[in-house]
């Protein structure tokens, strides 16, 4: 293999195609903890978003549906967690996993009992590269970007959306204060445990669409356990970047970056040791103190009423 | 101008009475002091006032309409405002941030940043309050993160506003700080509310008294200018009490404890510099000083919970060295700053917490590692009836127990062990009248049994009340050594902020 210019555009595009799913999911945790619950949960609600979403594709024969089903029911997932963590005030670490478990165990239930297969579903309705001739036109950027699926646009947007509604508007400030100290909020009068909701269902939506982009986005199927433990990377991004969008972008590319390599480089070095090293990175960022990964002070902290 | 009544107020929990038919007033421009021991029910009526509990009984008229707030936000919109003891604050946010929060200025959506800071400083100015707007509250210390909470009610257009126990966590010269922006708020038109048991700091800063006792209302009219502190703390408690008498030392015995060339290295700089002390049998030495000063440093030093850069530590002449347990051992026993932190496991039971640390002798512990339960719930029972600790049984976890009981199971945990000489810090910080006697009482007759008690405070009445003999450390330093009333609470004062007062040779040094 020859590293020339082929190779780079190659790498830059699948680094973007791989982070997407990150991207999104990441941003689902950090609404959860940014509203102060423990953001462990977003496999399963992303593993639910991908079967969902080619269940709903499946039924209404179109791509968009199948992603709002797909957050549907991320975020029905997530209510789970929810009223496990926030309601009965179960250790969210538990709750979490709970929700993990269950998807995982639901899914290939339902693909048997829905579709009656096994392994994968059948192929559905998915997203289309969008053919943009013109894109082709602009020098690098465009071959870079005319790869991407229309998706990965509309991540983007909303990391730059996330951002702005955390930072610069008043909802974000006072979601933010709930996540930093429950009893302050509670006394300015601030409905904690509606803004843990809105916080953990944003999770839900955005983990759902994280799974929609797995399974109808990159692809056209379900596949059992198609998530492969990239919604406990998601929780590994959110703190690496520390739990803010624009961190969370940039942690997503990063590890999404050593996911394409492994692609191109799987016949050079052994693929593992690729892979690996993000981890073994984040390790060393966390063991040194150096992301400085100190998430908000009042996380699984509740008020009494 | 009346602006708050409280009539016929009762508060009936599950097997107890909070309160019992209170009535209680505020007037404009006024300051009351609610003064009451702990439980007597000052808390539980300001958390009717405020909409956190509701009343069993009685009616509620604000600004002469009769009013029920249900949750304190209803209250806050009404004008009136809590400065709660523990304090509300996002440590990560700035003190814009925290003062705006929940009430912030601009359009419906988005948050305006430039307006939002402009309204904090002119706050700020118009109360002459000294904080930085834009400094992360972590930052601050005490007395400006309070100065921060008291912006968050002003912003909020407080009328009224309810301080619970506000000087608990200050040091002397923020407490001046603290009445001196109470008084201009006064003058601004507010009225306040200051929950407390602090007696003098009540002389100092109310215009009315207002004494609770065990939920009912002994006195809603006392003027502070007319009654001594001794009256008031009668009234408080309901029987005499007696604070301030010294009762000196009767026999001072040899040398006990030697501490020689005490240094404490932190972060690079020299916490304590070359401390040399010695303390005798049958002696209380107390150190006087603002926190911060090097308090911390020598307490951990001296129970060997802290490796100094150099120390020689001697007790009845034989040198201790090594870990906490052989301070522990060698019978140096050890009264912890924060009792919470340092000296409870508040969510083990009383009994549990009356062993610690000593769990391991042959009293407690069978030869083969196991606790020996029997004897220990036996030993707990005589603690727990020795020092009147006020617990629903051994079993109860320590967090549900007030202050001061908790206070009294570290006390009794120490004393009972008999040390030779033992290091006492803060002992009775957030504790009331009633069990701060009763701990006083304690120290001086552990005193009288012949220990050695090193008693470091921030409450320099409590030093200048037991002590033998007085230290004033500053910045590590000591800078003066003295009897009791040698020097006045003036004197001892300038001292412990680094005014050098030269008692010798009358010069001040700059």
């Amino acid at each position: 293999m020859t590293f020339n210019a082929e190779v780079l555009y190659s790498i830059v595009a699948s680094t973007l195609r791989s982070s997407v799913p990150l991207i999104l999911a990441a941003l689902g945790g950090c609404f959860s903890v940014r509203a102060g619950v423990s953001d462990l949960g977003l496999e399963g609600m992303m593993l639910a978003g991908s079967f969902f979403s080619v269940l709903g594709s499946y039924i209404t024969g179109n791509a968009w549906l199948g992603l709002l089903f797909g957050m549907l029911f991320g975020a029905v997932f997530s209510m789970l967690h929810a009223v496990m963590h926030i309601t009965y005030r179960v250790n969210a670490s538990i709750s979490g996993m709970c929700v993990n478990l269950l998807a995982t165990a639901a899914t290939p239930l339902l693909l048997n009992e829905i579709f009656g297969m096994s392994g994968k579903s059948p192929i559905v309705e998915a997203f289309k590269k969008p053919d943009w001739q013109w894109m082709n036109n602009i020098p690098v950027v465009g071959r870079i970007l005319g790869a991407q699926n229309v998706l990965f646009f509309v991540a983007i947007l909303l990391v730059i959306v996330s951002w702005i509604f955390m930072y610069k508007t008043k909802i974000g400030l006072r979601m933010r204060m709930v996540s930093e100290n429950p009893h302050a909020a509670s006394t300015v009068g601030l409905n904690v445990t509606a803004y843990k909701y809105f916080g953990v269902a944003m999770s839900g939506c955005l983990a759902g669409f994280a799974g929609a982009y797995l399974s109808i986005g990159q692809m056209n199927l379900f596949v059992e356990e198609m998530t492969a433990g990239r919604g406990y990377i998601a929780v590994v991004i959110n703190a690496f970047g520390k739990y803010n969008p624009l961190g969370v972008f940039g942690g997503s590319i990063f590890f999404g970056f050593f996911d394409a390599l492994q692609t191109i480089f799987q016949n050079i070095f052994p693929s593992q040791l690729v892979m690996m090293t993000p981890y073994v990175f984040t390790l060393l960022v966390i063991a040194l103190g150096l992301g400085g990964s100190r998430g908000p002070a009042g996380v699984g902290k509740h008020v009494d009423n | 101008m009346e602006i708050i009544r409280m009539e016929n107020i009762s508060k009936i929990y599950p097997g107890t009475v909070a309160l019992k038919g209170v009535d209680f007033t505020l007037n404009k421009q006024e300051i009351v002091s609610l003064l009451g021991e702990n439980g007597a029910g000052k808390t539980t009526l300001m958390k009717i006032l405020y909409g956190m509990t509701a009343p069993s009984s009685g009616r509620i008229f604000y600004k002469g309409e009769p009013v029920r707030f249900k949750r304190p936000i209803d209250a806050i919109e009404k004008g009136i405002c809590m400065v709660h003891q523990h304090f509300m604050l996002v440590p990560a946010f700035t003190v814009v941030e925290n003062i705006i929060a929940g009430s912030e200025p601009g359009s419906n959506i988005f948050l305006d940043k430039k307006k939002a800071r402009q309204e904090v400083i002119d706050l700020i100015s118009r109360f002459k309050f000294n904080v930085d707007p834009d400094a992360k509250v972590e930052k601050l210390s005490v007395g400006e993160q309070q100065r921060v909470e008291i912006l968050k009610v002003l912003y909020r257009k407080a009328d009224v506003i309810i301080l619970d126990e506000p000087t608990a966590v200050l040091t002397p010269h923020e407490v001046d700080d603290l009445f001196a922006v109470l008084r201009r708020l006064k003058d601004e038109g507010k009225s306040i509310i200051i929950i407390t048991h602090k007696l003098k700091e009540t002389k100092e800063i109310a215009d009315r008294v207002v004494v609770l006792r065990d939920g009912n209302l002994i006195n809603d009219n006392v003027d502070p200018r007319k009654v001594s502190t001794k009256e008031l703390s009668e009234m408080m408690v309901g029987h005499e009490v007696n604070l301030q008498a010294r009762r000196p030392a009767k026999h001072i015995g040899e040398v006990c404890l030697k501490v020689e060339n005490l240094t404490v290295e932190e972060d690079g700089k020299e916490k304590v510099k070359n401390v040399s002390f010695a303390i005798h049998h049958g002696e209380i030495l107390g150190i006087a000083g603002i926190e911060g000063n090097g308090q911390t440093q020598i307490i951990e030093a001296l129970t060997g919970l802290r490796k100094p850069k150099s120390m020689k530590l001697t007790l009845d002449g034989k040198e201790v060295t090594g870990k906490s347990s052989d301070f522990l051992k060698a019978g140096i026993g050890h009264v912890p700053e924060d009792r919470l932190s340092m000296g409870l496991v508040k969510e083990m039971s009383v009994m549990e917490n009356m062993i610690l640390g000593y769990h391991r002798e042959s009293e407690f512990c069978s030869k083969k590692g196991l606790l020996l339960k029997k004897q220990i719930s036996q030993y707990a029972e005589k603690l727990k009836k020795d020092f009147l600790v006020k617990a629903a049984s051994i079993y109860s976890a320590v967090s549900s127990l007030s202050g001061g009981n908790q206070q009294k199971i570290i006390i009794s945990r120490v004393f009972s062990r008999e040390p030779k000489a033992i290091i006492v810090a803060h002992p009775t910080r957030g504790v009331d009248i009633g069990a701060t006697e009763y701990i006083h009482n304690q120290l001086i007759e552990l005193r009288d049994r012949g220990a050695a008690v090193l008693l470091i405070s921030a409450d320099l009445d409590e030093v200048r009340a037991l002590s033998d003999r007085i230290l004033v450390l500053y910045e590590g330093e000591i800078v003066s050594e003295s009897m009791p009333g040698e020097l006045s609470e003036v004197e001892m004062g300038l001292l412990m902020t680094g005014g050098n007062y030269m008692v010798e040779e009358g010069k001040q040094r700059d």
